[in-house]
């Protein structure tokens, strides 16, 4: 069949998955392999003063910072997160050290009879105390002062977000498998290059002498990008010195108490208007970035560059900075930084629409960019920003303007509804010359003698269908059936890099070079042969030359675009809110698989909205994040959403395979600006904070300051 | 009683292990039935479904000793029958697997609706999968494939 | 292999109940968030004579080891006690989850005890030594403490055969589905003689046990509506100054508020 790009087809890995043979991490064979369990760190800050281990049996093993052989720094962007504690710890569950042994029951009865004597340190728990700032970057443009000098009226408000933890179905797992020659180590992950970089340097290896494969992964969502490339290094040091296969499997309290997570934001706005117009923000954002630094930095220079919105603004200052606090260390989440930047900008939008006493929907198209104008970062949206159109889309299908209206006059009764609006982009693919200058993507087609294509590429299928799409766009160039194409998880001893699975890259980037590299195989195909191709990344050549030290050009080639309706009704007595219903416009350019990109929209979208309505997650007094199971850290199921109304609009990104633009982080971004407009227009109050909860929606009800 | 008798995918078997332990590990660790997964051990996920005695359970909420003379079908059975491939189809047709890991579960709680009700509402379909947490999909091409196989299966539910 | 016993009848239950360190099982959905695997189990869910709902001259009896989704299925159960039931967590927890361990259990979430309280049901607690019956307020001794003897089982739940007349069962939970309550809420009210001859209102997970303030309830016990209504305020006022809700997953105020407002929600549906 020829492949119809646009349509459907069966996921190349439907099978597999649907008949429960398709193996994840903790589905391999036990025989042989070593359970490995995790000391973590009890105290948020503390000098590790003495360890005492109880008698430990032939055949088991404690594995700690003495036993790493290369450097005890885990690869990320900086080298402070430890492969296992140093002389302090810096947060509850910085890993101190790992218990091996053949018996599950017995190595747990181990790992409890040590004792860690800590003398305990002053820690920081709470953003506000901060007196470490991990990463401090500002940027700007126009004449702030004098916009602010000669606006109508200035508004200043304070946003705050909390932690979203990825709540994956399948936790953090790998196994260490040592060979004679090297170091094998393969899990549940999203980028098998980061992992091999780190643990290569743990193990003070070369290259050859570490191969990472990614088994069949449960989800990721930004949670196995960085902290992979921790367990693998413990893995793979315990595996050394046991010369046997190790495997840690977390379990859900583990996983969810001392895994990266999202970053929890304080944004400071103060934003000029005049002329009904929008003509100076001036932006403080300060993400909470946890006890080591991991993503934090990247994470931040997303979150800031977004932190305007879809906004024109000529006249703009925005500082960032990343802290450091004595909690779990946050990392990459889905959005990564956008969506907390997106909830405030879109939260004070609201704020200044309702005092104009105008529609906040049309308030924003009103001073939305478009085609031509300058990014925050003074580059170019090249391409059209169809916002326009989709707020039109969504309105017919959604009955917003109506229902804003509606639910404006003053209600009485137990139940109460409103409606709300978002409207965001995500600029597609890494921050500025991250892909050209450090990832330097390469991707491989490899034709075998019976006309089958195997594509080698280092993404991988964490769920979002990139099996799929690659295996569709390979299979178009070449006119082969889609089954000829073969694709299987990645191993770095079989693939090239062509980069990490973040930043909704893959598609949008990765799937062109394989465009190419079917275009080129195409035209020197040969039947019977073997064959390979290869293509290397090149920078689309209409961008202006970004550059990181003055946050200045383009900082995305294109962006994906959104616009989000939510009603919800609250109800008086409880506070409970209940959604009433929750449209989704978006515009990912062309989709290359339609049911993959409506699985994205429709995933992601709730997603964001568990993340700003039921998803509470915090560090108590101590430091400990009691959230910890999924009794306590509460995620949507089936029957708390009606069926979610995704709209999709098509704006052809010419650089990507077929105007394929980055999809996957898109659809997150929007929800808790226009879930948490709803709650303020039932409740008619502002509010400030994401996620809203039950118990904060009765302080409002009983007129009690939050 | 000295061994737990019963039927597992069709086949009578026994286990001789502790009756305290979790039917969820046994099936995992004994029985190598990987396609029950472990994502939570609370019966807070759904991710362990199975079916015992035509209803369905979580795994992990289930010691050894209770399923004694039970007759237990884990996805390693159920993918044998034609209802399967009913759900099979339809939930490829709208790509409703997408990191898989709540799949098996997932595929016997839509068995369990489908057996209750062989003509589910949407509601019906979304209570019968309330247990089965899904953090990719959103739940509409979940519900859509259970509705859809539900037309096409017209007759063997 | 490590002992385990499945008994058939309540006598063999009750026999090695007597004679053994044994943990009651009869749905295990709390007892395995734990799963200790050194307990010896006593499985109750193949004993036929708790596995059963029927009726005599005064109650409805409902086995202890009798499944949520059979209670749903029942026709003698009353439908607050349905309502309760249909609520808890999902469908995978209803067909192993009961009453019996519900109760047995002891935590002031217990969804399906809340709706006892209110129904003045009565447990049945058998032994080797015979039977007796304890009002389900009386069986709450305090936090985890039950009135139970160490060789005894929760054998039947009795729910008075009574028209319950209006009722009201309402659950806060984090969400729609596998939700912990928050606050839950059990009142009944019925009139005879055009005057008020039963009322209970019974407030769950707020306190460490389920509350319900008899003496309160008797301010309105034969009064008319019209006469209930005009001491409305003096009642909820009552109300507001015996509940001490506990801090937990929300806030003291939240419990505190919701509450109350459910409560007025309730005589309100009430006409009072």
């Amino acid at each position: 069949m020829t492949m119809n790009i646009g349509g459907s087809v069966e996921k190349k890995d439907h099978a597999q998955k649907m008949s429960g043979k398709a193996l994840y991490v903790g589905d391999y064979p036990l025989e042989g392999v070593l359970y490995g369990k995790l000391l973590h760190s009890s105290k948020a800050r503390a000098r590790i003063a003495e360890i005492r281990l109880p008698e430990i049996p032939e055949g088991y093993f404690v594995v700690d910072k003495n036993d790493v052989p290369g450097d005890n720094n885990v690869n990320i962007v900086k080298d402070d997160t430890p492969v296992f504690a140093r002389e302090t710890v810096e947060y509850i569950g910085d890993p101190i050290l790992m218990v091996v042994g053949p018996d599950e029951a017995e190595t747990e009865r181990l790992l409890k009879a040590i004792e860690v004597v800590y003398e305990e340190l002053p820690a920081v728990l709470n953003v506000r105390d901060f007196d470490t700032v991990f990463f401090e970057y500002d940027f700007g443009k126009g004449d702030i002062e004098k916009a602010f000098a000669e606006a109508d009226k200035v508004y200043t408000e304070q946003f705050e977000t909390g932690y979203q933890e990825q709540a994956y179905l399948e936790t953090q797992g790998m196994i260490g498998e040592p060979q004679p020659d090297k170091m094998t180590v393969h899990g549940s992950m999203q980028c098998p290059y980061y992992v091999k970089g780190a643990v290569v340097r743990a193990m003070g290896s070369s290259p050859e002498g570490v191969q990472i494969k990614q088994d069949t992964t449960g989800g990721g969502f930004g949670g196995k990008e960085a902290f992979p490339s921790i367990l693998a290094c413990q893995v793979a040091v315990a595996a050394k010195k046991a010369g046997k296969p190790v495997r840690v499997i977390f379990d859900r309290r583990e996983d969810m108490e001392f895994t990266s997570k999202r970053h929890p934001s304080l944004c400071t706005y103060k934003v000029a208007v005049k002329d009904g117009k929008i003509t100076a923000m001036d932006i403080d954002v300060i993400f909470n970035g946890g006890a080591y630094t991991t993503l934090s930095a990247v994470v931040l220079q997303r979150g800031i560059i977004c932190s305007s919105g879809v906004y024109k603004v000529d006249n703009l200052r925005v500082k960032g900075r990343a802290v450091k606090t004595n909690l779990v260390p946050s990392g990459a989440y889905r959005g990564f930084g956008a969506p907390q930047t997106f909830f405030a900008v879109e939260m004070i939008m609201d704020h200044i629409a309702f005092d104009l006493g105008l529609d906040p929907m049309q308030f924003k198209l009103d001073n939305a960019v478009k085609q031509g104008d300058a990014t925050s970062t003074s580059g170019i949206y090249h391409f059209p920003v169809p916002l326009p159109e989709m707020v039109e889309k969504i309105d017919a299908a959604s009955g917003y303007r109506e229902k804003r209206l509606e639910y404006a006059i003053a209600q009485t009764g137990r139940y109460r509804r409103g409606v709300g609006s978002s409207m965001f982009f995500h600029g597609a693919g890494f921050t500025g010359s991250g892909e050209r200058d450090h990832i330097k993507a390469v991707s491989k087609l490899h034709k075998y003698p019976d006309g089958s294509v195997e594509i080698l590429v280092s993404n991988s299928d964490i769920g979002q269908g990139l099996k799929t799409t690659f295996s569709k766009i390979v299979a178009h160039e070449l006119n082969l059936p889609y089954e000829k194409i073969i694709i299987e998880n990645p191993d770095t001893d079989r693939v090239p890099d062509s980069g990490p699975t973040v930043a909704s890259r893959s598609l949008m980037t990765v799937g062109e070079l394989l465009r190419r590299a079917a275009i080129k195989l195409r035209e020197s195909w040969v039947d019977g042969e073997d064959q390979i191709v290869e293509e290397r990344f090149k920078e689309p050549d209409f961008l202006i030359p970004f550059y990181i030290d003055k946050f200045q050009g383009d900082a995305y080639p294109t962006y994906a675009w959104g616009v989000n309706v939510i009603e919800v009704e609250v109800d008086t007595l409880t506070g409970v809110s209940k959604i009433l219903g929750a449209w989704g416009c978006f515009d990912v350019g062309t989709p290359v698989d339609l049911n993959v990109v409506l699985g994205q929209m429709e995933g992601g979208y709730l997603q964001g909205i568990g993340y700003a309505s039921i998803e509470q997650m915090a560090a108590d007094e101590k430091g400990r994040i009691r959230n910890n199971s999924f009794s306590d850290y509460i995620i949507p199921t089936s029957m708390d959403v009606p069926k979610l109304e995704v709209i999709m609009h098509v704006e052809k990104y010419p650089d990507g395979p077929y105007g394929a633009k980055g999809a996957g982080e898109l659809p997150l971004v929007g929800a808790p600006g226009a879930y948490i407009g709803a709650m303020e227009q039932a409740l008619r109050k502002p509010i400030n904070k994401a996620p809203f909860s039950m118990d904060d929606t009765m302080k409002v009800l009983q007129g009690v300051k939050l | 009683m000295n061994s737990i008798d019963f039927v597992l995918n069709g086949k009578e078997v026994k286990f001789t292990g502790n009756p305290a332990a979790r039917l969820l590990d046994v099936l995992r660790d004994d029985f190598r039935l990987t396609g029950v997964k472990c994502g939570c051990k609370e019966g807070e996920c759904g991710a362990c479904s199975v079916i015992i005695d035509g209803l369905l359970v979580n795994s992990c909420m289930v010691a050894m000793g209770s399923i004694n003379g039970s007759t237990i079908t884990t996805i390693e059975g159920y993918c044998e029958t034609a209802r399967y491939a009913v759900l099979d189809k339809a939930f490829a047709s709208v790509s409703a697997v997408q990191c898989g890991y709540c799949i098996p579960g997932m595929v016997l709680a839509a068995e369990c609706v489908l057996a209750k009700t062989p003509h589910p509402t949407e509601d019906e379909i979304r209570v019968g999968i309330s247990g089965n947490l899904c953090r990719c999909t959103g739940y509409n091409a979940i519900v859509n494939a259970i509705s859809i196989a539900a037309k096409e299966g017209n007759g063997l539910w | 292999m490590v002992e385990y016993y499945q008994p058939t009848s309540l006598q063999e239950a009750l026999k090695i109940r007597s004679e053994n360190k044994v943990t009651p099982y009869a749905g295990g959905t709390d007892l395995m968030i734990e799963a200790d695997e050194n307990l010896c189990y006593l499985f109750l869910n193949k004993v036929c004579e708790m596995r059963g709902i029927y009726e005599d001259a005064e109650y409805i009896r409902i086995g202890a080891a009798c499944t949520y989704e059979k209670i749903l299925q029942s026709e003698l159960v009353p439908q607050i006690l349905k309502d309760a039931v249909s609520q808890i967590a999902a469908p995978a927890i209803r067909n192993l989850g009961t009453m019996g361990g519900n109760i047995g259990n002891g935590s002031a979430k217990a969804d399906s005890a809340l709706v006892c309280f209110a129904l003045d049901a009565k447990l049945q607690l058998s032994s080797v030594s015979g039977s007796r019956l304890v009002d389900i307020d009386k069986f709450y001794l305090g936090r985890k403490k039950l009135d139970m003897a160490e060789n005894e089982l929760i054998t039947e739940i009795l729910i008075p055969k009574a028209d319950f007349g209006r009722y009201s069962y309402f659950k806060v939970g984090a969400r729609n589905a596998l939700a912990i309550s928050r606050v839950s809420f059990a009142g009944v009210l019925s009139l005879k003689d055009g005057r008020i001859s039963n009322i209970a209102c019974a407030f769950g997970a707020v306190a460490d046990t389920v509350l319900r303030f008899k003496d309160l309830e008797k301010m309105f016990l034969g009064k008319t509506l019209a006469e209930a209504s005009a001491i409305k305020q003096d009642f909820v006022s009552a109300y507001s100054q015996s509940i001490v809700p506990i801090r937990g997953r929300v806030s003291m105020e939240y419990r505190k508020a919701v509450c109350m407002n459910l409560l007025n929600e309730f005589l309100s549906q009430s006409d009072i």
